[in-house]
């Protein structure tokens, strides 16, 4: 995979020397290449996952066999790493763990929230069930509000930190058939900003990163590409094809071009920037 | 001031597991600290060997995190790539909070885990016990060292240094935060010895001690001097005798003071092609004569309308010269000469020369007392006053003439006592000052130069030479002209000036007429000297001449050392960062920083500015003592000498100078410094401000409350004349006992005859705000009374007011003039003013000017 053009962090520097983050859904896919871009940029883990299956969700999710691989390779890099099973739709979870990262490395720096889930989805929104809408706004926007209520507290006691909601082009425009992934991004979108001002005096930022179709790298095992175009009925042998097509670049975007999005807003790089929007999508949603 | 975490990392045995450790870790704090959230024990595995830089990093990462809010103690195992089945054992990182366990606590923490120790010999404390402040040998050394370290480092005569110290009764294997701090309060005035510092008794810290204390560590990376420093301090205090006095103590080794002592030269650069033996130095006359020699025809000296050239220059001294002969001067002899800024004054400067002898320059606009005093202490042949009476004599007979080490004047300047000092300068040292910077300012015979200063002031000494001994043309600017910025800068732009030499003070005055004007003058090189810069104030100007058309250069001189010392371009970026930098030494001058015993301050360290090399004068006139003190042997060169300023400097890395102020100037209130130029600094930083001046007063008896700090503005063009905003925002950036206790809005800053701050001509101190719209009436002499009592601050003003009567002066009188241009009368020209000063005869002159 690539990380940008960041070198990997000599002697004891790096971007996110002496930091800490906490990243969910970090057992693979974009979360997974965040840890890595983080790892090598000196910060110290604690990754979190759902490491097993989703009752609804009809794809699998991550597994713990993946947040080990995951935590390995960011050891490798250099960093001090924790990992944690946990849903984020169970608050007291993500309080422990965020206790947790906190008694072992001291302070919480950085949250990114990364964890979502793109299906189900594929019908129009007279077809969804009520369980269907339910468990969409449960994790993909619920999920990153938990964190934020187990971390933010803390770093706004600290007085510094960076939150950076993992949100999707579908939380700038709609998507025919994805009603409930495209609102709970929308929302993450929203939440992002009202934490945003919520923190600003404590000097904790709050921004969210837009993918667009990010390329499902092997050694990321990402899978979102392929389940969306399953729900989209895309055939999944030729959907890359299919998404460059709509791309103003002409490719996919990148599960470290992301990172580096991510990398920044979490680095001191940002230190004014609050409560906004970086969207990484090719140029999507220029057009 | 404990920290506020401290670490302890060690090797515990290979057979040690992260079970027994875990087990052995809930035992034991489960005994201490009953009730409270157990330690957890935390295993990281580190993807490297135990002794790569990664796992070094690793274990540096994990001491110095801090341990969570609300948590005693973090202990974190350690295990590395290499560790399985060799005989090396994991390590154990112990991390406490400073408020929860002390250095020692963590040691005993460590014993107990690693086995040496049964959790219950150990006893758990809450609370602080009671100090023992009585230090052994070895720390009261260690503290004495770093005091005398950082004293030297800063120039501070106390040092407070913070001293770990044990409980007093401390029960063995006790846990808790059981130790403090003492304050190793040293004193390291003149005076003091070796035994004396030593013996200081350290105190308990007082509420409030927390700032302005130096902490005693054993990490060198925390400590604000070099290590090599202290080592070196400590050393000399176990060497020397106790009756050694502290000032005999020395952090910088040989090699360093070395180093330092040569920092700031700036070796002669020998011309290109020609062997670096250099040619003997010239005399001023030979070196004119050597440019008349060459072109003649070439202009030389424009006076009013009138232009000479080199040649009739040169006539006209060679004649001034003969009736010197004349009226009896030999070589050697002193001659004063009181002239107006006149074709003459340069003419018969130059003819004094030709006829060997000195000139003691005396300035018309000083007060005929001090001119008759300054000519007879300094026993002058003569006085020249009217060129008249010395031409028309037969030629003098042909002599040789001394060498350039040769005194060639005599300028007075004032001294602490009041008694004016006059400073002798040989022939050999204003024609190396040209010579040094001949090449880098590019000089030559394409050049103007303008003669604005004084005589007596030696400013003028780099204008006239500087012109005359590179072919270029100089012109005198009268004095009517040089106290008027607008018509000194419609002369700029009629005569095209190329090459300016202005105090900061003037210039900025300038810069202002620059701003007014519609035509701007095109100098290539503005030379800024004669007193500090504050280089904020430059960027208006360089918005107007960019510094790729006309180069500004700031240079710090000394009346001693020949005008100049340094130089230092200043650009937009000195002006945006407001650099206190003057430059390096000029080639063949050299600038020490040295501390009162003459030794070479550490680097970067404040001390006293020593200048050296080709510039440094002969002395005093009759005034041995006084020479001897001032002027002193050069360490590294035993031929030459150095002059000791009385300046403040530091020297940077580089061997550029900062100019820090007058030592005099400092005043110093129970250990806190207040800087004028500090102040002035943030005064200058206010958009509303261009000009700022600072007083310090009643500090001489060290009360606090007998300082006062008064601060004078000139408003910004378009800003207000309140000086509440300026005071407002000077507070929020100042120390408190450094905010001045009135800020006074000024139309300009009262200069002296040389162009520099006068201090004195300050008015009191008060609030004075222009009078709130009073009401605007049409008639000229109704104009000109608001104005003038405005300007003047006086209720009402009548026909027969006398400008001068009511505390009027230059500066008022350009202000008045100002005010009347933009309020539709004629401009009032300041000879007007002095012509007519009271207000009825004013203004009609005015009208019939109309």
């Amino acid at each position: 995979m690539t990380v940008g053009s960041a070198a990997p962090a000599a002697g004891g520097g790096g971007r996110l020397a002496g930091r800490t983050a906490l990243i969910t859904g970090a057992a693979r896919g974009l979360g997974r290449a965040c840890a890595l871009a983080f790892a090598r940029e000196g910060a110290d883990l604690l990754l979190l996952d759902v490491a097993g299956e989703l009752p609804g969700v009809p794809y699998p999710l991550g597994s713990s066999s993946q947040l080990a691989h995951t935590g390995r390779l960011c050891r490798e890099a250099g960093s001090a790493v924790l990992t944690r099973q946990a849903d984020v739709r169970d608050l007291a979870a993500l309080e422990s763990a965020a206790e947790a990262a906190e008694e072992r490395f001291g302070r919480i720096d950085v949250l990114v929230n990364n964890a979502g889930i793109a299906a189900p989805s594929g019908r129009p929104a007279h077809e969804i069930t009520e369980a269907e809408w339910q468990l969409m706004i449960d994790v993909d926007l619920g999920g990153a509000w938990r964190a934020i209520r187990a971390v933010g507290g803390r770093m706004a006691a600290q007085g510094s930190g960076s939150i950076v909601n993992i949100a999707s082009t579908a939380g700038l425009v709609g998507y025919r058939h994805f009603a409930g992934y495209v609102a709970a991004k929308h929302g993450l979108v929203g939440l992002t900003k009202a934490v945003a001002l919520d923190y600003a005096p404590r000097k904790v930022r709050v921004n969210a990163v837009c993918p667009g179709s990010v390329r499902d790298d092997e050694a990321m095992e990402g899978r979102m590409l392929a389940e969306i175009a399953r729900s989209l009925e895309v055939p999944v042998a030729g959907h890359e094809t299919a998404f460059v097509r709509d791309q103003p670049m002409n490719a996919l975007v990148e599960p470290g071009d992301v990172a580096d999005a991510v990398l920044w807003l979490a680095s001191d790089e940002s230190r004014q920037v609050t409560g906004s929007v970086v969207t990484v999508d090719g140029g999507f949603t220029a057009r | 001031m404990p920290p506020a975490h401290h670490a302890l990392t060690v090797r515990l045995p290979p057979a040690a597991t992260g079970t027994a450790l875990a087990a052995a870790l809930t035992a034991a704090a489960e005994l201490w600290w009953p009730g409270e959230r157990l330690p957890r024990l935390w295993t990281e595995t580190v993807a490297a060997p135990a002794g790569s830089d990664a796992a070094a990093r690793r274990r540096e990462a994990e001491a110095r995190r801090p341990v969570a809010p609300g948590h005693r103690l973090r202990a974190v195992l350690l295990r590395y790539a290499d560790g399985a089945g060799a005989d090396l054992g994991p390590d154990l990182v112990l991390t406490a909070d400073g408020a929860a366990l002390d250095a020692r606590s963590l040691r005993t923490v460590a014993r107990v885990l690693r086995g040496e120790l049964p959790p219950d010999a150990v006893t758990p404390h809450d609370g602080p016990l009671p100090l023992s402040p009585r230090l052994d040998g070895e720390t009261r050394l260690h503290a004495s060292a770093l005091a005398v370290t950082v004293g030297r480092h800063t120039g501070a005569a106390w040092v407070r240094v913070a001293v770990p110290v044990p409980a007093r009764d401390r029960p063995p294997y006790a846990l808790g935060a059981l130790d403090g701090y003492a304050v190793f309060a040293a004193d390291l005035s003149p005076g003091r010895t070796v035994a004396d510092l030593l013996a200081t008794e350290p105190l308990t810290p007082a509420e409030g001690d927390e700032g302005g204390v130096v902490t005693l560590s054993d990490d060198p990376d925390t400590m604000s001097v070099p290590d090599r420093h202290v080592g070196r301090v400590r050393q000399q205090l176990l060497d020397l005798p106790p009756n050694t006095p502290l000032s005999a103590l020395d952090p910088l080794s040989a090699s360093e003071s070395v180093e330092q002592l040569t920092l700031g030269v700036t070796p002669k650069a020998p011309a290109p092609g020609v062997t670096p033996k250099a040619p003997a130095p010239l005399r001023i006359d030979e070196a004119f004569a050597a440019q008349a020699a060459a072109r003649p025809d070439a202009p030389a000296l424009t006076a009013g309308p009138t232009t000479l050239s080199y040649a009739e220059l040169d006539t006209r001294a060679e004649e001034l010269a003969d009736g010197l002969y004349a009226h009896g001067v030999r070589p050697g002899d002193l001659v004063g000469l009181c002239l107006p800024r006149s074709a003459d004054l340069v003419a018969a400067m130059l003819g004094i020369l030709k006829a060997d002898a000195v000139h003691v320059p005396l300035d018309p606009e000083h007060p005929a007392d001090r001119r008759e005093r300054i000519a007879r202490d300094a026993g002058v042949r003569l006085t020249v006053e009217d060129p008249a009476v010395l031409t028309g004599h037969p030629p003098r007979p042909a002599a040789e003439r001394q060498g350039a080490g040769a005194p060639a004047y005599v300028i007075h300047t004032s001294g602490s006592t009041g008694r004016p000092k006059g400073v002798l300068v040989p022939h050999a040292n204003v024609t190396a000052l040209v010579d040094a910077v001949r090449d880098d300012f590019g000089l030559c015979p394409d050049d103007t130069w303008t003669c604005f200063h004084s005589a007596a002031f030696d400013f003028s000494v780099w204008e006239i030479w500087g012109a005359l001994l590179t072919g270029g043309r100089l012109v005198v600017v009268d004095h009517w002209t040089t106290r008027s910025p607008r018509d000194f800068h419609a002369l700029l732009v009629r005569e095209r000036v190329s090459v300016l030499s202005q105090t900061p003070s003037a210039f900025t005055q300038l810069a202002a007429a620059d701003r007014a004007a519609h035509v701007a003058p095109a100098p290539r090189l503005v030379v800024l000297g004669g007193e500090p810069l504050d280089a904020r104030t430059l960027l208006d100007w360089f918005d107007r001449h960019p510094e790729d058309r006309c180069r500004l250069v700031n240079m710090y001189g000394i009346t001693e050392t020949t005008v100049h010392v340094t130089a230092a371009t200043v650009t937009r970026r000195e002006a945006l960062t407001g650099s206190r930098s003057v430059g390096r030494a000029l080639p063949g001058w050299s600038v020490r920083v040295l501390d009162p015993h003459g030794r070479p301050v550490p680097p970067g360290a404040p001390g006293e500015i020593h200048v050296g090399g080709a510039g440094v004068a002969l002395g005093y006139l009759n005034r041995p003592a006084l020479t001897a003190e001032r002027f002193v042997p050069d360490v590294l060169d035993p031929a030459g000498r150095l002059y000791r300023s009385g300046d403040l400097g530091r020297l940077l890395a580089d061997g550029s100078l900062e100019h820090l102020g007058r030592i005099d100037d400092q005043v110093k209130v129970r250990g806190f410094r207040i800087e004028p130029g500090e102040i002035r600094h943030v005064l200058l930083e206010d958009p509303a401000v261009s000009a700022a001046a600072v007083t310090v007063t009643g500090g001489e008896g060290g009360d606090a409350a007998a300082v006062r700090i008064d601060a004078y503005v000139v408003p910004a063009p378009g800003a207000g004349e309140d000086p509440g905003p300026v005071r407002e925002r000077a507070a929020r950036l100042l120390p408190p006992h450094m905010v001045p206790a009135t800020v006074t809005v000024l139309p300009a800053l009262p200069l002296t005859a040389n162009g520099k701050l006068d201090p004195a001509r300050l008015p009191t101190p008060g609030t004075r705000r222009a009078p709130a719209a009073a009401p605007r009436a049409t008639a000229p002499a109704t104009v000109l009374a608001g104005i003038w009592q405005e300007v003047l601050g006086v209720e009402a003003v009548g026909p027969d007011d006398d400008f001068w009567d009511l505390g009027g002066n230059s500066l008022y009188a350009i202000r008045i003039g100002t005010l009347a241009r933009e309020r539709g009368l004629p401009g009032v020209p300041l000879r007007q003013l002095y012509l007519t000063p009271t207000l009825g005869a004013l203004s009609e002159a005015l009208a019939q000017e109309a």
